[in-house]
């Protein structure tokens, strides 16, 4: 195959901001490329400046050996189809499509051949008088194609032009294009954020981050042996996980040693695993390489995506006082209060105020016809001193309720694998309470003040599950325990075999399936 | 709406559209009065109709108020709508720049700008006449068709004119080809902004004209003191002639817009 | 296509010619005394000292200013129902009264004005309310067009909202419509205030010879007395007036947006 375009140490900024960080690129003859990345990775702008509507700040493009960065694009042998496809308003889809061969100033007869062989090309055979404002997008699109390709370009660029398509038209699209850029055998350079289009049509895909190629490969190299993190994330779903190389063909993660096909890296090397989903099969307890419990299963159309917990996060048990209703009636007022009383961390007592005590005791009122009346009066004497402190809510008409606030010292777990800390309080609350939330995981977690954090930068975890053993429905006055904890080690796992939530297993994976990336890997 | 509500609104309404009529269902009454009273109808008659063809300076007046219109019109569209178009791909302190200058004849009054425009032919030693009121009537016009047309062109997808050049136009084709046949609305509506605002303009022409040369507004100022019926002819045949254009204007395009859709069921 | 912002070049110097030079020329006259060449200029504050001294030129300001207001006032009370019952018809009637609304307009202001005359000649008006008339005739349109605007954009689905919250048609009206069309209104009173100011015409045709508005001011020192410098002067204050309330105008309805906004 033939080079055709290079891109030579690209350089591309915006008000400052560099959108293109030196990019070296070759595409050959009659390839399918297909840029990926987010938005903002840069890659519309670099198809822009292939189109000539944007010129490079620095380096060359070559096409065909020759240095094109001065030919304007009207000059250039390359046409697009836009993303929103930008088909000529005020002109019927047969003079969209002529619109090129019209200015070159070809003969009419020669034009009407041409058209009308893009047009059965397209589909759209019958279609030239119609208004292109009132077609539908699969078919603007169509136009948008033959309009470009009846130029009979070297490229043709495509930026993002199933964006605008819903799901099942742009499958039908991706085909279609596949077999178009088949049938005429030509480059086509396409720009997409989709990587299952990317996977789907290309021959060379090229992905990008922040300006920089990440990795160039076909759709395979890019699935299987993605260079780093990122690449494998964006490509399809992984398990992505923290690992030690400890030496050739050996990798450590979770406190267990895996044996893999990987090496060349240091000794002792951070680096990042990903095994693919797919590659993951589920077998009875103790026969495969790991044990885990079934956390949750999906079903998908096709298979399952089950997720499996290998570790267990951090976790951290509270006691749960419930009480009988002790609401507090005022015959005189007509009027009833209740408050619980609560636990806080002492380091929150510089900060209390009214609002947060109403709120930490659940303090309200109400009248006999349910009607609610405002706490007018909050009196607490709190001292920044573990303790128990007496709290009193008074509404206007002198009903009134004393709680007691029992201040403790910040007591959390923490987990030096994992490198988390949990941290809860043990809490009072009312079978009525109870019974009436909606939400409970949320309110338990509310009420336990829970909250979790790294070590590492002290940034917020996720409390990931609330475990219980109660039945909220039918609640009696006593003691439970309920234990917060964050996600431990979860795979996902793509199955047809359905498993049952909660059901302990075992996973077996293949050296082979083990794919080891280098954490500062990049192209 | 209650029936009683719905009532009193079309009776509002009804009161003030007699309101707005009035003065126009006097002036051609009037018109065909036999008398020079402004205040009996004495008689019908075309006396004024007759006098007013025959009166040189109402024929002038109106030659030059239709001369000036056009080229005014014109020359402040092919104008206005060049320096729209730079005006959409320039940077933003000069599109500001140049919007905040264009604002100033637009919010000032007439009267202001009339004189500004006085004051500086003079001292330039311009003698006032024709080409100095024409000149005025561009410079006025220019700011409203600039304002038609900005608008539509902030409506035009980006990619249009790339997809021009990307199809082998020159900037300049794509020009012709692409973006004025998109700006088209705008710039007729800017068009006929500019015509109308020169064919009534007042203030600024009656302080930027020289002797002689008179439009309708200063024929109608300088004659009002005497009781002169023919102005009611005047204004009856322009009452007329706007009529039918506005009439014109508002029914072909829906005329037009049934025969589209009529083709489009053969098609 | 960056090239063609080449195009505005031509026209940034027409501008300068025709629309900034013509405006600093009456600053320079503003400022200077009577009788100067092209090159020597006598700089003078005293045709503004003139204005401000003599009680006469100051009054006719108030009077002009007052004139303004009341007629916008008087536009509003007439315009705002107006524009409310045409929203409310089915929208071929709203299309119908609002094209009959703006026929009239194309018809030259001053035809228009003449007609007045006519009519109002034999009726015993004081000269006043004949201005007034022709002013409120002139500007109301524009009123009840800025007016209608605001009101047909609106979503009618906010209408049904507040209904459905439990507000009667005068509360939907006072808390939802009235608020919501006040950008409308506010772009009426620009429409209507600022000319109205000026207006030289309609009092000379309607007021008769002593009903002096400060555009008549300004027209007698340029076309009779010959005092373009004093002229120039009142057109400066004139202008400078009507800046200042068009800011004013502008902030109100940023602020009454923001309002709504929060």
């Amino acid at each position: 195959m033939k080079k055709l375009i290079q891109f030579k140490n690209i350089v591309k900024a915006f008000d400052n901001q560099i959108v293109l960080k030196g990019i070296n690129l070759d595409i050959y003859e009659n390839e399918f490329v297909t840029l990926l990345g987010p938005s903002g990775c840069g890659k519309t702008t670099l198809l822009r400046i292939l189109g000539g509507f944007l010129e490079a700040d620095e380096g060359t493009v070559i096409i065909d050996g020759k240095d094109i960065s001065n030919i304007p694009a009207y000059k250039r042998d390359i046409n697009t189809v836009f993303q929103k496809y930008a088909l000529f308003p005020h002109l019927n889809v047969y003079d969209n499509i002529a619109f090129g061969l019209k200015i070159k100033k070809q003969s009419n007869d020669i034009i009407e051949q041409k058209v009308n062989r893009m047009l059965s090309l397209v589909g759209l055979e019958g279609f030239g008088k119609r208004d292109v404002t009132l077609l539908s997008g699969g078919q603007q699109q169509r136009v948008a194609i033959a309009r470009a390709l009846v130029n009979e370009p070297n490229v043709l660029l495509l930026d993002e032009p199933l964006g605008a398509l819903d799901l099942k038209l742009r499958k039908e699209m991706q085909i279609e294009l596949k077999r178009i850029q088949q049938e005429v055998g030509i480059t086509f350079i396409f720009v997409t954020h989709d990587q299952e289009e990317a996977l789907t049509m290309s021959d060379k895909i090229v992905v990008m981050k922040d300006g920089e190629i990440q990795q160039i490969g076909t759709p395979t190299e890019i699935y299987n042996e993605p260079i780093n993190e990122y690449v494998a994330k964006f490509i399809g779903e992984s398990n992505i996980i923290d690992a030690i190389m400890k030496e050739d063909y050996l990798v450590n993660f979770d406190d267990h040693d895996y044996k893999c096909v990987d090496f060349g890296f240091k000794k002792n090397e951070l680096v990042d695993v990903v095994i693919r989903p797919e590659d993951i099969d589920i077998v009875p307890r103790n026969k495969g390489i790991i044990n885990g419990e079934v956390k949750s299963v999906l079903f998908k159309g096709v298979h399952y995506e089950i997720v499996v917990e290998t570790a267990s996060g951090t976790s951290k048990t509270v006691t749960m006082h419930v009480l009988g209703n002790k609401d507090v009636v005022n015959e005189n007022a007509k009027e009833k209060i209740s408050a619980s009383n609560f636990y806080m961390d002492l380091e929150d007592v510089k900060t209390l105020s009214d609002s947060e005590v109403i709120a930490r005791a659940n303090a309200q009122a109400w009248t006999f016809d349910d009607e609610d009346v405002s706490l007018t009066n909050v009196e607490y004497d709190v001292l920044e001193k573990t303790g128990v402190y007496p709290c009193t809510f008074k509404t206007s008409k002198g009903t009134q309720i004393t709680v007691n606030i029992t201040v403790v010292e910040p007591i959390y777990t923490e987990d030096k694998i994992n490198e988390e800390a949990v941290q809860a309080f043990d809490f009072y609350k009312t079978v009525d309470e109870i019974k009436e939330s909606i939400a409970l995981d949320t309110d338990l977690k509310r009420w336990a003040n829970a909250t979790a954090w790294s070590l590492e930068d002290e940034s917020p975890v996720e409390i990931w599950d609330v475990k219980y053993d109660f039945d909220d429905e039918d609640i009696k006055e006593g003691d439970y325990k309920i234990t917060f904890s964050t996600m431990g080690r979860e795979l996902k796992i793509h199955t047809t075999e359905y498993k049952e939530e909660g059901q302990k297993v075992g996973l077996s994976f293949s050296p082979e399936d083990i794919h080891v990336m280098s954490k500062l890997g990049s192209y | 709406m209650k029936k009683s509500n719905q009532l009193f609104s079309k009776f509002y309404l009804t009161i003030i559209l007699l309101f707005f009529y009035l003065p126009i269902i006097y002036v051609v009454l009037f018109s065909f009065n036999d008398s020079k009273s402004l205040s009996n109808f004495t008689g019908f008659s075309l006396e004024w109709y007759h006098k007013m063809f025959n009166d040189r300076t109402i024929m002038e007046a109106i030659y030059y108020t239709v001369i000036i219109a056009v080229l005014a019109t014109i020359i402040s569209t092919v104008v206005g709508t060049i320096t729209a178009i730079g005006l959409s791909k320039s940077n933003k302190l000069l599109k500001e720049s140049i919007n905040q200058i264009n604002n100033l004849p637009m919010l000032n009054p007439d009267i202001v700008t009339a004189i500004g425009f006085m004051l500086f032919f003079t001292s330039l030693r311009i003698k006032t006449g024709f080409l100095t009121m024409l000149l005025a009537h561009i410079a006025f016009c220019i700011p409203y068709v600039i304002l038609s047309i900005m608008p539509r062109l902030r409506q035009i997808d980006n990619n249009l004119a790339e997809a021009a050049l990307d199809l082998g136009c020159t900037p300049m084709q794509a020009l012709f080809k692409v973006i004025i046949p998109q700006i088209k609305p705008g710039i007729i509506s800017g068009a006929l902004v500019a015509f109308t605002m020169s064919f009534d303009d007042f203030v600024i022409s009656l302080f930027t004209t020289g002797p002689g040369i008179n439009n309708i507004s200063i024929y109608v100022y300088a004659n009002v003191k005497r009781i002169n019926p023919t102005i009611n002819a005047l204004s009856t045949i322009l009452v007329a002639v706007i009529t039918v254009v506005l009439i014109i204007i508002n029914v072909v395009p829906i005329i037009k817009e049934r025969k589209r859709k009529e083709n489009e069921k053969f098609v | 296509m960056k090239g063609f912002s080449r195009l505005v070049y031509p026209y940034v110097v027409w501008m300068v010619i025709m629309i900034v030079i013509p405006m600093l020329m009456i600053v320079l006259y503003a400022f200077t005394t009577k009788g100067n060449d092209v090159l020597t200029f006598q700089f003078t504050l005293n045709n503004f000292i003139r204005f401000f001294k003599d009680s006469i030129f100051p009054n006719v300001l108030y009077r002009s200013l007052v004139l303004a207001i009341i007629t916008t006032v008087i536009c509003i009370m007439f315009g705002y129902p107006a524009a409310y019952f045409i929203s409310k018809l089915n929208i071929n009637k709203q299309n119908m009264i609002i094209l009959l609304i703006t026929l009239p307009m194309w018809i030259n202001m001053l035809v228009r004005t003449y007609a007045w005359r006519g009519i109002l000649n034999g009726l015993p008006l004081s000269g006043e309310v004949k201005v007034y008339i022709g002013m409120v005739y002139n500007f109301l349109p524009f009123m009840i067009l800025q007016i209608y605007t605001s009101l047909s954009k609106m979503d009618q689905s906010l209408i049904t909202a507040a209904s459905d919250l439990g507000a009667n048609k005068w509360q939907t009206f006072y808390k939802v419509v009235l608020p919501l069309s006040l950008p409308g209104v506010i772009s009426g009173i620009t429409l209507v205030f600022l000319p109205a100011v000026s207006s030289f015409f309609i009092p000379k045709l309607l007021g008769g010879g002593d009903y002096v508005l400060i555009g008549n001011l300004i027209e007698n020192y340029f076309v009779s007395t010959g005092d373009w410098n004093f002229g120039s002067a009142i057109s400066l204050i004139m202008a400078i007036i009507i800046l200042i309330s068009m800011y004013i105008t502008k902030k109100l309805d940023r602020d009454n947006r923001e309002v709504t906004v929060k």
